[in-house]
């Protein structure tokens, strides 16, 4: 709008003042997104233009993508990516399924099973296919990715389809020769394109304060312009004859009607003083953060997890400084504060516990309490089995000694129930020790590995049977390869909580078994056996405080009749097309009643590294952890326990449904608690507003809150609760599908990129590999992020506004025209470059104090949460001595041109002292840079003092040539005039130091009597220099991670016993970086080089204190 | 203490500046002489009307006395009041190119109202051009008159490069407003001193013009007869005239401001580093004492 303005006659500034710097900032944010778009367009020609074969007559056509219509017939072969959604008809496996791997979809490296109907398994060959006719019935297109409901009509016969025929694009085909399948939704109308379009943008709150700044300055300017508007006005008279007013004037100036002179004006002002707002400011900000995230966050070696191979990786370059400011870390339990590493831990069959094992839970429970427990390798008996997901040693029921057992059939159905009742995938040699399991979660795969464990490998799976070698009872010592039939799946959702499958055994006998959580369970059992309910029960509750995951496991025979009665239904509503998922449940709930209990498996979910310090380290910042988990109460309060979330000096109050306790408590007003607030009265509060209200005050004097039995929804309730109604900065951290809505819901949302796939890194603002991370994170990386935009932030603001207001008083001198006081070029420059990179320098290098010390003082972190660095008060002091400064700048200098300076006796013209005044504002704002920042590093000394030469530069070539273009030749030769006078380099001096000196004393002051917090660290830790380097060399270790296993694998016989802890002597940890070893990635020749260029930068960037 | 040295540094580099600079100043001999409304003729009430009627003598006398010697060179500065040189309208009504190029001496569009007369270019044109200041002053010193030396009084860079000289005053002053003085159409412009000082607009509405240099030496108590030609109009915006006799120095004419700045700041430097240095003795706060830390001052830690 100004450029507009600015190329009207009334402007007083040539368009270039306005336009360069604004088409500046315009190309540096265009070459951005035009580089981006590049690469995109490059992408999508590329996928556009990969071929695809599509059946054309008789014969496969190599086809483009983008020519891909709805209804094509078309072959994919083995790793191929699927062009489109298909319907899948046949494959090259006999019985009509493919593999297919959905990585692109949700992380989740398993294969996945796909059946064909078997209607269309004929339809291979293309002469085949070509005859192929029929109707598809489908759903519009939507973003659900696991849902799927239409009808093929093939000869009149209406067949249903489920999201088992179809083949979304992205997946890639595997372990498959080809398959044939018709296009049902192409382009934006697939369902990974249709979920990629609602990205909810998160705009930090910094800039939203930021807005309200600039709609400040924009006052500020209003008020300039009214002011010399109104001036303006007033001043302009006939009488001032050497303007030239008599006769025709144009409006701008006509004395005859001053009201148009001062309107006219006012815009005349705004195109003036429209350096008051930093246009490049948002450019600047944009280049900071986007090198933060890339250079800093992205790379730092702190955050790099060596065993999973992960980085650090900021998604969105919005949220950096928003790290730095975070209150309230809303944590998801599972894969986040634990592991995911599910071991099978123990069991409960029949009413009699197994497994010997004590989890770190206990022993945190112990050490509580008061007492110690030997740590328990050294007791394990050798032989005790380690593996992936197994964790289990009772020699009652190992190896086949579960016969002698009192209750052997109870062990069978069991072990039956664990090896038929998943839907795991096999992969590997079919041998035991080779074998691995694909499982959609680790739970799953940790029970079929238990399975095999205790004799009952599962090892292959067709589409209908499950085939698992066991070692039979009956048959002492002898192997079975067993075929099950399944002939049903019900299969686990988050509603269900629990999983069934019916299957045939071979001689005939039909069961069903099931296994789901307890409460699912409990309620459809069978009556009778109380007994043995209750020592489950009681089982149950053991091991949940002992912060195991657990498990019932029951079955129920069927006879004929039933089955065949409710498959029928079954077959129904599987076909329905209208609300199949719930239909599908009720008849679920048919079959799943008088249930016989077999037992229970408790998992062990190993608390992830580093855990319980972390969050000692953030809630030392001032930073509040609440807890949202779908676990019972006791198991979330055990964790808490265990992660030092929760300690035995808090006053603790468990809240349910009861609001007159939240009230009691509220009166308390005990700031040091701990509540935990459990599903019910969540529940509840979330519908009622007036107890949200309560529980909301009353969750935010608490420390820390635990809230269990949440459903993924209510953990976005939750974080938004927080969000909106404290207004207070919100992190999510989570690593699964369950924790997307809290991550979008936060204000900024990390996913843990572990075991649970990628659903949550894909909707989070920051990945990282472990929890403990977010220590760099938040105090490390999310405050210097907030220092330094703060910085620039204030700076940019004091800069532009000293710039303007020297104009401003200028303007009072000129008979408020307009005039501008300094050269278009030099106001159009002054932002884009002669201010500009120590500024974008400050953004990356300031920091106050360094990584190790951000650590060690996490208190330092309440800066950020109490915003003390971007309050209105600290702008105001900024204001007030760029107010102060631009005085000293106009008048200093404008006094020059009263006299003649030097021996020649020749008087200083206006462009002269616009000159000097100028060089005075850049020398100065640029030494005030130096002031501000904490730490200055060559890379500041290089950025100001090549912004002053550069100023230099430009003025010695720019007033040393004369231009054809329209221009006034206004100062030419200026500074060499200048220069031949003594004057100048006095003001040079003595301007600056005057304009500094206010804030000298200021800070000198304010660090004197009422320092920083950092300020007083950073003295301390002035005669320190070492300390940074012993610092950081354990974390530099991680260079070699290999050899730090080896380490610690040899250290552990030696110190088990002492240890308590639960960090790098936990029980499982020797096998699990055995099996690491075993099975992990080896390291690509990039990674080395990778990480090789990494170690070039730690010296570099940390090097500096 | 870092503050304390700086404020004490900076104080001992300021303050020596400060007096040398000052006493530079001091050494500066001025004479000012604020003549319009003494130059006016009693028995004319209305000024406007005696600087406009042409027809009334502008002749004027004015006796000046020396303060102290004044060693040669002398500047002789005319120094305006209320005269907004550096109003948008008036800095923008020129035209460079004109000035520079014969060739271009139809440049004019910038020069609005005074480009054009009667279709034919002006030059120089513009408003600053026409508007030439047009008093002159001629001194008798013990019945001897002083040469005014008129040359070189403008930035050597204006005179070759920003007036041509080849460029010669065409239509100049011949509309229905005289502006002020006249130029000798048979001059080259980068010779016309007077028009290329006066072009070199001043940053504010209060101004100095260098007139010429007096080559001669002056004695204390010297009277100088001055005889000045009042013809140029400020009586309509009131502003007011003065002449000024000045002598110079390394610095430059008389600004004791310059000093005074350098040594206030000097001092006040001094006065702080003391202060600060009491303050460190009095009310001394240990560095890195961890106690000023926001959570050990109140131990609720908020």
């Amino acid at each position: 709008m100004i450029s507009i303005l600015s190329t009207t006659p009334i402007s007083p500034v040539h368009p270039v003042t306005n336009v360069v710097p604004l088409s500046l900032v315009l190309l540096v944010s265009l070459i951005k997104e035009a580089f981006e778009d590049w690469k995109r367009f490059q992408n999508d020609m590329s996928i556009n233009n990969a071929h695809v074969d599509v059946l054309q007559g008789k014969n496969w056509e190599s086809t483009p993508w983008k020519r891909l219509q709805v209804g094509d017939i078309v072959r994919i072969k083995q790793d191929c990516y699927f062009p489109a959604d298909l319907l899948f008809l046949s494959s090259t496996n006999p019985d009509g399924v493919c593999y297919i791997e959905t990585a692109n979809l949700d992380g989740e490296t398993n294969l996945k099973i796909r059946k064909a109907l078997e209607k269309t398994w004929d339809y291979i060959l293309p002469e085949k296919a070509s005859e192929f006719k029929g109707e598809i019935q489908c759903e519009q297109p939507n973003n659900s990715l696991y849902t799927f409901t239409g009808n093929l009509i093939m000869d009149k016969q209406i067949i249903p389809l489920s999201p088992n025929q179809v083949l979304l694009r992205g997946c890639s085909l595997r372990n498959t020769e080809y398959i044939v399948g018709i296009v049902i939704f192409t382009g934006h109308e697939t369902k990974v394109m249709m979920n990629s379009m609602n990205v909810p943008s998160k705009r930090s709150t910094l800039e939203k304060k930021l807005d309200k700044l600039i709609l400040a300055l924009f006052a500020t300017l209003f008020t300039m312009c009214v002011i010399g508007a109104i001036g303006s006005g007033v001043f302009i008279n006939e009488k001032y004859f050497y303007l030239g007013l008599r006769g025709h004037v144009e409006n701008q100036f006509n004395p005859k009607n001053k009201f148009v002179v001062a309107i006219l004006t006012m815009f005349t002002l705004i195109t003036l003083y429209s350096t008051i707002i930093p246009i490049s400011l948002y450019v600047s900000i944009e280049m900071i953060k986007f090198i933060q995230c890339t250079q800093f966050i992205n790379n730092d070696l702190r955050m790099y997890h060596a065993e999973s191979n992960t980085p650090a990786l900021a998604r969105t370059s919005n949220l950096n400084e928003e790290l730095g400011q975070v209150e309230y870390i809303f944590s998801d339990k599972t894969g986040t504060l634990t592991r995911n590493l599910m071991e099978f831990f123990k069991c409960s069959i029949g009413g009699e516990i197994y497994g010997t094992g004590i989890t770190e839970i206990e022993k945190g429970g112990a050490e509580r309490a008061g007492t110690w427990i030997d740590g328990d390798e050294g007791k394990r008996s050798t032989a005790a089995i380690h593996e992936k997901g197994f964790n289990f040693d009772d020699a009652r029921i190992m190896r086949g000694a579960w016969r002698n057992e009192p209750n052997p059939e109870d062990c069978k159905e069991f072990f039956r129930c664990l090896a038929l009742c998943h839907t795991v995938l096999p992969e590997g040699e079919e041998t035991p020790e080779k074998m691995s399991y694909q499982a959609a979660s680790p739970d799953e795969a940790a029970l079929v590995a238990a399975a095999k464990n205790f004799g009952f490998f599962f090892y292959r799976r067709t589409p209908t049977t499950v085939i698992v070698r066991e070692s039979h009872v009956e048959r002492m010592g002898s192997i079975q390869d067993v075929a099950y039939e399944i002939l049903n799946v019900l299969e686990f959702n988050s509603t269900r909580k629990r999983q069934s499958v019916v299957c045939r055994f071979p001689n005939g006998r039909l069961i069903l078994y099931c296994k789901g959580a307890d409460n699912v369970i409990y309620e459809r059992l069978s009556e009778g056996n109380h007994d043995m309910k209750k020592t489950s029960r009681e089982h149950l509750e053991q091991f949940g405080s002992a912060g195991l995951r657990t498990l019932c496991l029951a079955y129920r025979d069927l006879s004929r009749e039933q089955y065949e009665s409710w498959n029928e239904k079954f077959i129904q509503a599987k076909s329905s097309l209208r609300d199949r998922d719930k239909k599908l449940d009720e008849v679920a709930e048919l079959i799943e009643k008088d249930l016989i209990l077999i037992g229970c498996t408790a998992i062990e979910d190993k608390l992830q590294e580093g855990v319980p310090a972390c969050i000692e380290t953030l809630s030392a910042a001032g930073i509040k952890i609440w807890v949202l988990t779908g676990d019972k109460m006791e198991t979330a309060i055990n964790i808490a326990y265990a992660c030092s979330l929760i300690n035995n000096d808090m006053k603790q109050f468990i809240i349910s449904s009861e609001t007159d306790a939240i009230r009691e408590v509220e009166d308390r007003g005990d700031p040091v608690e701990i509540a935990r607030v459990t599903k019910d009265s969540v529940k509840q509060s979330l519908k009622n507003p007036t107890l949200r209200v309560d529980l909301l005050g009353l969750s935010l004097i608490c420390h820390s809150v635990v809230c269990c039995r949440v459903s993924p929804l209510q953990k976005a309730q939750v974080a938004s609760l927080v969000k909106k109604g404290a207004r207070k900065i919100t992190l999510s951290i989570g690593d699964g599908a369950n924790d997307v809505s809290m991550i979008q819901a936060a204000h900024v949302g990390i996913g843990i990129s572990g075991q649970e796939g990628m659903q949550a890194v894909m909707a989070s603002d920051f990945a990282i590999a472990q929890f403990r991370y977010l220590t760099d994170l938040l105090l490390v990386h999310g405050r210097w992020s907030y220092l330094r935009l703060c910085k620039v932030i204030t700076y940019f603001f004091y800069k532009n506004l000293t710039f303007t207001l020297t104009q401003f008083w200028f303007t009072f001198q000129t008979g408020f025209s307009g005039q501008r006081f300094y050269d278009d070029w030099f106001q159009s420059l002054y932002n884009v470059i002669f201010t500009a990179l120590p500024v974008i320098i400050v953004g990356l290098f300031d920091k106050d104090v360094s990584a190790s010390l951000s650590k060690k003082y996490p208190q330092l972190y309440q800066e950020g949460i109490r915003n003390s660095f971007f309050k209105w008060r600290v702008l105001a002091v900024w204001a007030f001595f760029a107010f102060y400064q631009s005085i000293v700048f106009y008048y200093f200098t404008a006094a020059a041109s009263q006299n003649g300076h030097g021996s020649s006796g020749r008087i200083l013209g206006l462009w002269d002292v616009s000159t000097m005044a100028f060089t005075c504002v850049v020398v100065t704002v640029n030494l005030r840079l130096l002031m501000a920042c904490n730490s200055i590093t060559r890379w500041h000394y290089f950025s100001v003092a090549g912004s002053i030469t550069a100023w230099f530069l430009f003025i010695f070539i720019y007033s040393a040539i004369m231009t054809s273009f329209d221009r006034q030749e206004n100062v030419y030769f200026v500074i060499y005039v200048l220069m031949s006078t003594f004057f100048f380099y006095l003001t040079l001096l003595l301007v600056p130091i005057i304009a500094l000196f206010g804030d000298f004393l200021y800070l000198s002051i304010q660090r004197w009597l009422y320092p920083y917090d950092y300020q007083v660290i950073q003295e301390m830790h002035k005669d320190d220099p070492h300390e940074y380097n012993t610092i950081q060399l354990p974390e530099i270790s991680h260079l070699s991670p290999e050899e730090e296993r080896s380490f610690q694998i040899s250290m552990l016989p030696r110190e088990t016993s002492k240890h308590t802890g639960f960090a790098f002597d936990s029980p499982g940890y020797e096998s699990f970086f055995a099996s690491q070893q075993g099975v992990g990635v080896p390291h690509k020749p990039w990674d080395v080089a990778r990480r090789a260029s990494m170690k070039r930068q730690q010296p570099q960037r940390t090097g500096r204190p | 203490m870092q503050v304390i040295s700086v404020f004490l540094l900076v104080g001992i580099i300021f303050v020596p500046i400060g007096l040398v600079s000052l006493m530079a100043s001091r050494k500066v001999v001025e004479v000012v002489d604020r003549y319009d409304d003494a130059c006016v003729p009693d028995n004319m009430t209305d000024k406007l009307a005696y600087i406009q009627n042409s027809t009334i003598p502008k002749t004027c006398t004015r006796t000046l006395k020396v303060p102290k010697d004044m060693n040669s060179p002398i500047f002789v500065y005319y120094q305006l009041d209320n005269f907004y040189q550096n109003h948008r309208r008036y800095v923008k009504s020129r035209s460079d190119t004109q000035l520079r190029d014969a060739n271009k001496a139809n440049d004019t569009s910038t020069c609005d109202p005074e480009g054009m007369i009667n279709g034919t270019a002006i030059v120089p044109c513009g408003l600053i051009a026409w508007s030439i200041f047009n008093d002159t002053y001629a001194f008798v010193h013990n019945s001897k008159t002083l040469t005014v030396n008129k040359s070189d009084i403008s930035w050597k860079s204006d005179r070759e490069h920003k007036f041509g000289s080849n460029v010669f005053p065409k239509n100049f002053q011949k509309g229905a407003l005289i502006g002020g003085k006249a130029l000798d159409p048979n001059l080259p412009l980068s010779k016309q001193e007077d028009l290329i000082v006066w072009m070199r607009t001043a940053a504010l509405p209060t101004f100095r013009k260098l007139y010429g240099r007096i080559l001669v030496d002056l004695k204390q108590n010297d009277t100088i007869t001055v005889t000045l030609e009042n013809n140029y109009n400020t009586y309509s915006f009131g502003g007011k005239k003065k002449l000024v006799l000045s002598t110079s120095t390394w610095l430059g004419g008389k600004n004791d401001f310059l000093g005074l700045a350098y040594l206030t700041v000097g001092a006040l430097c001094f006065f702080l580093a003391f202060t600060f240095t009491l303050l460190y003795l009095i009310k001394p706060r240990k560095l890195g004492d961890s106690n000023y830390l926001s959570w050990n001052r109140s131990p609720a830690g908020r």
